[in-house]
């Protein structure tokens, strides 16, 4: 998914500059070149998110874990991580409900095209339920999320 | 639930969760699912959540910034950004912290450019820091300067945000953006002088090493060869935007493909270094993003559930004398600024402190101003300001927040200082709007 | 005391936002121990195109949003699009009650009243427009902004180059030339300053905007009687007395616009019959096929064209 989610980036790159040739040619740009480096930017996001989770990429702020001694820092460290699977879970399970409402609905979105709303929030599900996948290595791993190193580096 | 009651509940979970090392992105993420449950009906609030995440993802407007980090980090990976600070750093001779001085020069004439000062930073922040640090320049060396730039972004015209908040308030849109100009080279000005303090207090702070004599020509072919190239692709974007060929969101696009090309002609374009490329690029944007993912709502439940109305009425209820009013007003801004987005800001302040202004006898354009620079502070502002974590992404790693934190102070201060000058001092921003 | 909660599409400072901030005003007057509107914000507080969702999820009791923002759920709102008729007519003729049955039927919403109406859209020019031997708009070369509002109008018909912008982006695009020509309803243009690179306007003007209130049908059968027919009545009342006021507030803004230099320019005679009937017929192409799509199908087509759309006046 992260390879998918760096081709997403590469294809945003180049729908705009087609559409601004295209459009400086004198040419009508295909609408769907605007859309779908707007779609592009969500679904980058969500594919690639939990693969930075498994990168540590996503930033954080290591102020108590820097302070607490190793026992309690781990687990601190593994309880946050905890939390996170918890409100990943849940985003997943309400975003396949959401996914679910789309279809039955039948919702689209309404910009240059209709393109069914579904396809855009079926990403939630697949990534947060991903990132819980994630997260929960760094519950029950070996690795810890925190370094308690970072706050007092320097 | 009163209005400080609601405040209480969403600070205090997010603070709470980072405090203890939760995720920025999922901290907020965390504190929406408490306040959509309390505020939005229960279960239900977590899907509006989800729909509010998905509208601020696919905009348009955030489109620049993977762009200009792809740009950035393309330049770094290719070497071209190694050979051109090779260059530039033999040109300047012994001048101690040169490259600092390049990074606000830089940033100021890009700042001209570019409307966003997220894109801004990420540019900067991609294109620069790298390279510093392998130089031996301490973090706030340069880290410090690209934050401070960052926000000239949406001081000095064209601004998006400048545009924006004149015809949300109704005031003159040229006259904003012109009035820009002065305070945003003053506070240029600023930057530099921090700058020469900075290593004239501590000299280890930048590299001190010696740099080998050149002759004229020999500076001109070097001037030619390594930095003329990757100058001129930044001018053909400049150009392109004022002949109206690309907008200013646009206009990252082609930065990263024109460095894409001059690493073709240079023949350092490999494979490796561009996967590298993107993969740097990636990293920053997605975590940033998820953190507009997560804030972005949680404006919005700051406004929903009324905290953030009740406090700018709370705020403006005392009656003050004009200069304790505005400061009251920037006060709330700054706080405001420290959780949520820039224009959810406006939307929300607008109506109620411009009319509050011109019954204070206060001038809307300088008014304005002084909105958008507080805006801009808050971005940088510790320990939430979203400038704050793009530029944790960009740097090297082992970077720590609080060296971060304590790079941004020295540049939020010089801002401050503009204010104090621009509130002494109308006539700073007025005078040019008025020939 | 029953309270509604209510968000409103557009920001505070403009113009539509004030209208419907005045008819909260006469309902919470008219309504005391009864019932009450609680307005939390615009999209500040919940997003743009998230608030049809919002309400339809009870998240929000109410919502003031272009029926365009939901069209892919309910695309009969292009009826009102296309429309040259205002809610006081299709009140009449019994137009707005089909247009709530509809919401009703396809997302759980009434339809409280269509506000603002009788707005239309010109088209606006920074160059002098030309005309071919027939007195048709000539396009080519026109760097004209759209949105998915007009471009079925636009592109299908007038074949232009539309360049898709959000609001936002429109100034700094017509300072740079990126467009030099744009859509915009007849009233407004001078807040959002278009009017300093825009020197042209073309007559006639077409379309309507479709500004309306919704209200989440769980929430609006839990009011009480008495609750209900003071909504309904003082909505009712507000699409009569909205029309007036934007009446005169177009007068006006015409008048400031005159004033600082802005050329009218008119289509005429078969070409000014051809250009209205390609802006409605276009528009009730896209919703004849997007209904085609959906339960219940195009049953209602010709009914809500019936209903919306005065063929008389357009001659
Ligand atoms: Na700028
Ligand atoms: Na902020």
């Amino acid at each position: 998914m992260a390879t998918i989610s760096g081709l997403t980036l590469v294809w945003i790159m180049l729908s705009v500059v087609l559409s601004v040739v295209m459009r400086n040619l004198g040419l009508q740009p295909f609408a769907w070149l605007f859309t779908s480096a707007e779609y592009g930017l969500l679904y980058m996001t969500m594919l690639g998110a939990p693969w930075l989770v498994r990168e540590k990429g996503h930033v954080h702020i290591e102020l108590l874990t820097a302070a607490l001694p190793d026992a309690p820092r781990h687990l601190l460290s593994r309880g946050v991580a905890a939390i996170c699977v918890l409100v990943c879970a849940l985003l997943a399970w309400k975003g396949l409900e959401l996914v679910m409402t789309n279809i039955e609905r039948g919702d689209f979105d309404t910009r240059a095209y209709y393109y069914p709303r579904w396809l855009l929030t079926i990403a939630f599900p697949l990534s947060f339920g991903l990132m819980a996948v994630e997260f929960s290595r760094f519950v029950f791993g070996q690795e810890l999320m925190h370094s308690g190193e970072a706050g007092i580096h320097e | 639930m009163e209005w400080y009651e609601a405040l209480a509940l969403l600070l205090g979970t997010i603070m709470f969760l980072m405090a203890v090392g939760m995720p920025i992105a999922l901290a907020f993420l965390a504190a929406n699912i408490v306040g959509a449950w309390v505020f939005m009906g229960g279960e239900r609030g977590v899907t509006q959540l989800l729909n509010n995440g998905l509208g601020s993802l696919t905009k348009y407007a955030l489109m620049p910034i993977p762009l200009f980090l792809l740009m950035g980090e393309i330049f770094f990976h290719t070497g071209l950004g190694g050979r051109m600070f090779t260059a530039i750093d033999k040109l300047l001779g012994r001048l101690a912290g040169r490259l600092s001085y390049v990074t606000v020069l830089g940033g100021t004439a890009f700042s001209t450019l570019s409307g966003s000062s997220m894109g801004s930073t990420a540019l900067l922040g991609s294109l620069m820091v790298p390279e510093m640090s392998r130089r031996g320049y301490k973090s706030h060396m340069s880290i410090g300067p690209i934050l401070g730039t960052g926000g000239l972004a949406i001081i000095i015209p064209p601004s998006a945000l400048a545009v924006l908040l004149a015809t949300l308030a109704q005031i003159d849109v040229a006259a904003l953006l012109i009035a820009g100009v002065v305070p945003g080279l003053i506070l240029a000005g600023f930057y530099i002088a921090t700058i020469w303090l900075q290593t004239r207090i501590d000299p280890t702070a930048a590299p001190a090493y010696d740099v080998e004599r050149m002759s004229f020509p020999a500076k001109l072919g070097l001037l030619l060869r390594e930095v003329v190239p990757m100058v001129s692709v930044m001018i053909i974007i400049i150009a392109l935007m004022i002949r109206g060929f690309v907008t200013p969101s646009e206009a990252a696009a082609f930065g990263a493909l024109g460095v894409l090309i001059l690493a073709a002609l240079f023949r350092c374009l490999t494979w490796k270094a561009m996967k590298k490329s993107v993969i740097g690029a990636l990293r920053v944007t997605i975590m940033a993003y998820l953190i507009v993912f997560g804030s972005a709502t949680f404006s919005q439940l700051l406004a929903f559930s009324g905290a953030s109305r009740g406090l700018v009425n709370w705020a403006i209820s005392f009656d003050l004398a004009p200069l304790a009013m505005l400061l009251v007003m920037f006060a709330v801004l700054l706080l405001l600024g420290m959780f949520m987005e820039q224009i959810s800001i406006m939307l929300l302040t607008v109506p109620i402190f411009f009319p509050l202004a011109h019954t204070l006898g206060f001038d809307p354009v300088w008014f304005a101003l002084i909105m958008l620079l507080s805006l801009e502070i808050s971005f940088t502002t510790p320990p939430f300001g979203l400038l704050l974590f793009v530029m944790k992404g960009v740097a090297p790693a082992g970077t720590t927040m609080r060296e971060i934190y304590t790079s941004a102070f020295p540049f939020i201060f010089c801002s401050l200082l503009l204010v104090t000058l621009l509130i002494a001092f109308p006539q700073i921003a007025l005078w040019l709007p008025s020939l | 005391e029953e309270t509604l909660s209510a968000v409103h599409a557009f920001p505070e400072t403009l113009i539509y936002t004030k209208s419907f901030l005045s008819f909260v005003e006469k309902v919470n007057e008219a309504g005391k121990g009864v019932v009450q509107i609680d307005v939390r914000g615009g999209p500040e507080a919940i997003g743009m195109f998230q608030q049809p969702d919002a309400v339809r999820d009870g998240i929000v009791d109410m919502v003031y949003t272009p029926g365009s923002f939901y069209g892919g759920a309910l695309p009969e709102k292009d009826a009102m699009v296309a429309s040259n008729l205002t809610a006081v007519e299709t009140r009449e003729n019994g137009g707005i009650a089909l247009i709530d049955e509809i919401h009703q039927e396809k997302m759980g919403l009434k339809y409280l009243g269509w506000f603002d109406s009788g707005v239309c859209y010109n088209l606006w020019t920074r160059n002098e427009p030309t005309f071919d031997a027939d007195g048709n708009l000539e396009v080519e070369g026109l760097k004209l902004r759209g949105n998915n509002v007009y471009n079925a109008f636009f592109t299908n018909y007038l074949g232009a180059q539309v360049i898709d912008l959000p609001t936002g982006e429109v100034y700094s695009a017509l300072q740079r030339g990126v467009v030099d020509a744009t859509g915009w309803t007849q009233i407004g243009l001078i807040d959002l300053k278009w009017n300093e690179f825009l020197n042209y306007r073309i007559e006639p003007c077409f379309f309507s905007t479709d500004l309306g209130v919704i209200v989440n049908n769980e929430k609006w059968n839990s009011l009480s009687d008495e609750a209900r027919t003071i909504l309904q009545d003082v909505a009712i009342q507000h699409e009569k007395d909205s029309v007036m006021a934007l009446r005169t507030k177009r007068d006006e803004d015409f008048a400031a616009l005159d004033e600082a230099g802005m050329t009218v320019v008119s289509l005429e005679g078969e070409a000014k019959a051809n250009y209205l009937a390609a802006a409605r017929e276009t528009t009730w192409a896209r919703m004849k096929e997007v209904m085609s799509g959906q339960p219940g199908g195009a049953d209602n087509y010709d009914r809500l064209i019936e209903l919306f759309y005065d063929l008389e006046a357009a001659k």
